[in-house]
């Protein structure tokens, strides 16, 4: 196998130092200024993603079961992209922890629906509550979530 | 090693084409006001990797910003893709993935993608633009061959990068500190390197 090591020209390495620009606290400022633009919409997509999980997965959803894995690790994904406006509420971390659900249980090919239902209840509580929740209980929460996400009955 | 960002390094993004691809039209809507806040003009949204690759057929890139999950083709693909057919002039241009959440299966599939970069979501400016500016100035050389594409995985580990907590357990913080310790005596050191004989 033949394989070549090189040194290709970057030319935004050269770009970013050019002569002008702006100090780098001034870009963070005005990117953080522009994201603050998009809290309305955010939180509103953020909301309509909560709706749409527990209306198509939880307990009341009848055609759950006809449901794919990867809906739900999509929609999952959503809440985390969108996260930053509800930081402290513990929502990211319960969104990932969803996301592992999916992909463990696309990787059993079976739903584990008490895990489902388990994170739908704890995303529903973070995103009223979260951020006022005492940080050592939210934590023991999100860790108790995290371990029904990686439950392997083959491993127990 | 490159230099930490500083609040007062200045950094100039005017003449830098970006595209920026997420599939997620609120994430999408987040990084790019991200990236123009970082003061880039040219800047090209794409919601599929279809859209995407037909921009790059068609415009030159300074930087690549993508998701990785994303349905039909990933972000993986598209920088599998971007660096084995994306043409000369974009084939190798700095890439940085962003994900919430690698799938178990994903994880050396990412490694071996070709991007110089993996940032977590959700997004924030200041851990973004260190990450720019990192791939701006890491002077890694580029590795070509029937299996992979992309700046070298075999790169020593020099630590998290600057201003950063790393992720390991082990990783040790970029400053040195006060030794601790005396210094060796030359006599110690003579002693250390003296050969000596051994019983095997």
């Amino acid at each position: 196998m033949t394989v070549r090591k090189f040194r290709p020209p970057n030319r935004l390495a050269k770009m970013i130092k050019e002569r002008g620009g702006i100090l780098a606290q001034d870009a963070i400022a005005a990117a953080e200024a522009g994201v603050e633009s998009l809290r309305e919409a955010s939180i509103a997509a953020l909301d309509s993603t909560l709706a749409e999980i527990e209306e198509r997965f939880g307990k009341g959803a009848e055609g759950r079961g006809a449901e794919s894995f990867e809906s739900l690790y999509v929609l999952a994904s959503r809440i985390i992209d969108v996260s930053a406006f509800v930081e402290g509420t513990g929502l990211d971390r319960a969104a990932m922890s969803l996301c592992g659900l999916a992909d463990n249980c696309a990787e059993a090919g079976a739903w584990r629906w008490d895990a489902v239902d388990v994170h739908l209840n704890a995303l529903k509580l973070l995103r009223s509550v979260g951020a006022s929740l005492p940080a050592a209980q939210r934590d023991s929460m999100l860790q108790g979530l995290y371990q029904v996400s990686h439950f392997r009955p083959d491993e127990s | 090693m490159t230099d930490a960002l500083l609040p007062s390094t200045r950094i100039n993004l005017e003449r830098a084409t970006v595209l920026v691809l997420d599939d997620n039209g609120p994430s999408l809507d987040i990084l790019s006001q991200v990236v123009s806040g970082f003061g880039v003009k040219q800047l090209h949204r794409a919601e599929s990797v279809a859209d995407a690759q037909g921009l790059i057929r068609t415009k030159t890139f300074d930087l690549v910003i993508s998701d990785v999950q994303m349905p039909v083709t990933d972000g993986i693909e598209f920088i599998e893709w971007l660096r084995r057919e994306g043409g000369e002039t974009n084939r190798f241009i700095p890439v940085i993935l962003v994900t919430g959440h690698t799938r178990t299966s994903q994880i050396f599939k990412i490694r071996d993608a070709g991007a110089n970069y993996v940032v977590a979501k959700p997004i924030t400016p200041k851990v973004l633009l260190e990450r720019v500016f990192w791939v701006a100035r890491e002077d890694r050389a580029f590795i070509e061959c029937d299996t992979f594409v992309g700046p070298d995985r075999r790169f020593k580990h020099m630590g998290p990068p600057p201003g950063t907590d790393g992720r390991r357990k082990d990783d040790l913080p970029a400053e040195v500190g006060e030794a601790q310790t005396p210094n060796l005596s030359d006599d110690e050191i003579s002693n250390m390197m003296r050969p000596a004989k051994v019983q095997i």
